[in-house]
């Protein structure tokens, strides 16, 4: 199948300044060698935890940030290379979705100039024309076309993220980046912006990169997770096989960490379990061994690839090599 | 407003540690009285862990700062109720016995570890402060309550105690930020913790330590948890008794494997089918959510203030707030489907 998105080696590595002088005292590897692919209509979902890189991929795929190595390739241009009218073709494609729904919109600006402005930029339509289809978006998305001359605060957090997804679609994106679109909303509102995107990609044929760090919510929506630590991708593979059969070490940590909303169903391996040290682990070795249950000399000394250890289910460890 | 007296809100039970009957606490604004908290019933036994779960605005944190009368007045005001701990009435208390009271018999965990510790000040000096503050008999010099403090970091599972006693707040991530928190909460052994969202802002991981460190302490100091949440997944691993808040109001009381097993009222069953499932949507079924919007406080419907979006609604919804109904013994709900 043809690709829509390519992610090649990319690697984004951050330097650490301290003192008066700034002087460099590390590095973070905040994106190591990452190789992705997005197909039409799908969902890639990515996981990890906090500080593990996922917005920096996100940033370095929107371009809105460079890599230092690698390339990513949106529907055959590298995004990097690109400028002018090629670049802009590329910012058409690609659209996101922010987590905070409150610090994303401009309170001073109406919901019509909100959901106008990408058609603006982009030259597309006459006035009329653009407001025209304002108005369209404005059903599509399950909100009155009487909200467009309303301000951002007269609006709760699943509406503003419903306005998000309106201005995000105004342009005809092929690929919405969503990141922690949900993680702000409560549960019921969370469940109708979710239903809301799965509506969408079918009726429009979108592909998503949903960035989570909630498995229960990016295992109902993703046909393929990536899962995230320090920078690198541990594991990917399809949703279903992720759940029923991690093989990654960590990933197995995330879903046992998971609080199920079953009662009296106790979380053993939590208890006995992972520690994040916080320490550096070796340059050399696989990132997670510092906390890996299972770790061998080896693990310390080499770093583990991605390996497709059964059809389509890739593994970074070295326990699957 | 809207509420029937109703003495026996919650069922009644001996080694009570916290009642609070009928609290209403408003918030007077320029744009009209809100009631943020209207008629409050709420029992927690000794030794055990309450949730108090509901989406954001329903009032969850404003009944966890009214039972420490932390409520900002003005506009807020505790107007009605009564809120018995221990046997004394909270609310007929002056200010200087609450203060002996808060962060010493009941002490409180707060969302965000990172913003609730105060920068300038060692982790050390910050738990050394509380039991210098109320318990001297303890600790009569600061040696001492370093020593405590020492004692504590270690009890929440702190690597090497004795240093990390120096640092500073940004020094520790946050997941060691909350376990100094809890240490703070607990360093005067306190018989009520109230946690508000303590875990909300940690990942998964160090979220599921957190909840582990807090039902093993629980049990070691011997104190009753409030844990007020809007994540089922950690009321289902944690708490013993479910409150559902809606609105200001308790919804629905059971224990945690009556309301998981058997929810009786339609909000609490919406929140548990809006719970997204693994593979669902390979299977072709979409999340089922609840119907619009939480009404904002100061603009309620008539009746049940759930009617707008409640798929079983009936004509009494629309004009009458439902009173407390006990369709079974130890499960209170306020709906009027329960009548009988």
């Amino acid at each position: 199948m043809e690709k829509l998105l390519e992610v090649r080696g990319l690697k984004k590595t951050f330097t650490i300044r301290s003192g008066i002088f700034r002087k460099t005292t590390g590095y973070v590897n905040a994106v190591d060698s990452v190789d992705l692919d997005v197909f039409p209509d799908e969902t890639l979902g990515l996981v990890g935890e906090s500080g593990c890189g996922k917005t920096t991929l996100a940033k370095i795929i929107l371009a809105l940030e460079k890599p230092d190595a690698g390339r990513v390739i949106f529907d055959g241009v590298d995004i990097h290379e690109a400028r002018g009218q090629s670049l802009t073709h590329i910012r058409r494609g690609i659209q996101v979705i922010f987590q905070d729904p409150f610090g994303s919109l401009n309170p001073r600006k109406r919901i019509s100039s909100i959901v106008t402005e990408p058609m603006i930029i982009h030259k597309v339509g006459s006035k009329s024309q653009r407001y025209e289809r304002a108005v369209e978006l404005m059903n599509l998305v399950g909100l009155s076309p009487d909200m467009l001359g309303r301000y951002p605060h007269e609006f709760s957090g699943g509406q503003r993220q419903r306005i998000c997804i309106a201005r995000a679609l105004a342009v005809n994106p092929r690929l919405l980046l969503c990141d922690e679109p949900v993680s702000a909303l409560d549960v019921s509102i969370q469940a109708q912006v979710i239903n809301l995107l799965v509506k969408l990609q079918s009726e429009l044929s979108l592909s998503y990169i949903f960035i989570s760090h909630d498995l229960s919510v990016v295992g109902y929506i993703s046909h393929r997770i990536a899962v995230m630590y320090r920078g690198q991708i541990v594991e990917l593979a399809d949703s279903a096989a992720l759940f029923e059969s991690p093989l990654h070490p960590y990933t197995r940590c995330l879903m046992d960490a998971v609080p199920e909303p079953v009662p009296g169903k106790e979380k053993g391996s939590v208890r006995s379990g992972w520690e994040n040290s916080g320490d550096t682990p070796s340059p050399h070795g696989c990132s997670f061994s510092s906390g890996c249950p299972h770790k061998e000399d080896r693990c310390l000394k080499e770093k583990p690839s991605l390996v497709e250890k059964k059809p389509r289910h890739w593994v970074a460890c070295h326990m699957h090599q | 407003m809207q509420n029937q007296k109703d003495s026996v809100a919650i069922p009644e039970g001996n080694g009570d540690l916290l009642v609070i009957q009928d609290l209403h606490t408003h918030f007077f604004t320029p744009d009209g009285v809100v009631r943020a908290i209207d008629g409050v019933d709420l029992r927690l036994k000794k030794g055990r862990t309450l949730g108090l779960v509901g989406e954001s605005g329903c009032g969850k944190t404003v009944l966890a700062l009214s039972i420490l009368q932390l409520i900002p007045d003005p506009p807020g005001r505790i107007v009605k109720g009564r809120i018995i701990f221990e046997g004394t009435d909270l609310l007929k208390l002056d200010a200087q016995a609450i203060r002996d009271i808060r962060g010493n018999k009941i002490s409180m965990i707060f969302q965000e570890p990172m913003t609730s510790l105060n920068p300038v000040f060692t982790i050390g000096d910050q738990i050394a402060e509380v039991v210098l503050l109320h318990q001297r008999h303890r600790a009569s010099t600061k040696e001492q309550a370093k020593g405590i403090a020492v004692d504590m970091l270690k009890m929440v599972g702190i690597p090497s105690p004795d240093k990390r006693i120096n640092d500073y707040p940004h020094q520790l991530s946050g997941g060691m930020c909350q376990r100094v928190m809890i240490a703070m909460a607990l360093a005067c052994r306190p018989s009520l913790m109230i946690a508000d969202e303590p875990t909300t802002a940690l990942d998964v991981t160090t979220q599921a330590q957190i909840l582990c460190l807090m039902k093993d302490l629980k049990d070691e100091i011997d104190t009753s948890i409030l844990m007020v949440t809007h994540d089922l997944g950690v009321v289902a691993q944690s708490c013993q008794e479910v409150a559902v808040m809606y609105t200001g109001n308790i919804v629905e009381y059971a224990s945690v494997e009556e309301i998981f097993s058997a929810p009786l009222h339609p909000y609490t069953k919406g929140l548990m089918r809006a719970i997204p499932k693994v593979g669902a949507r390979q299977r072709g079924e979409f999340l089922q959510a609840i119907a619009g919007n939480v009404p904002t406080l100061k603009d309620m419907p008539k009746g049940c203030t759930f009617n707008t979006r409640c798929p079983e609604v009936m004509d009494i919804c629309r004009s009458e707030y439902p009173p407390v109904f006990r369709p079974k013994v130890d499960h209170t709900v306020r709906c009027w489907r329960y009548v009988n």
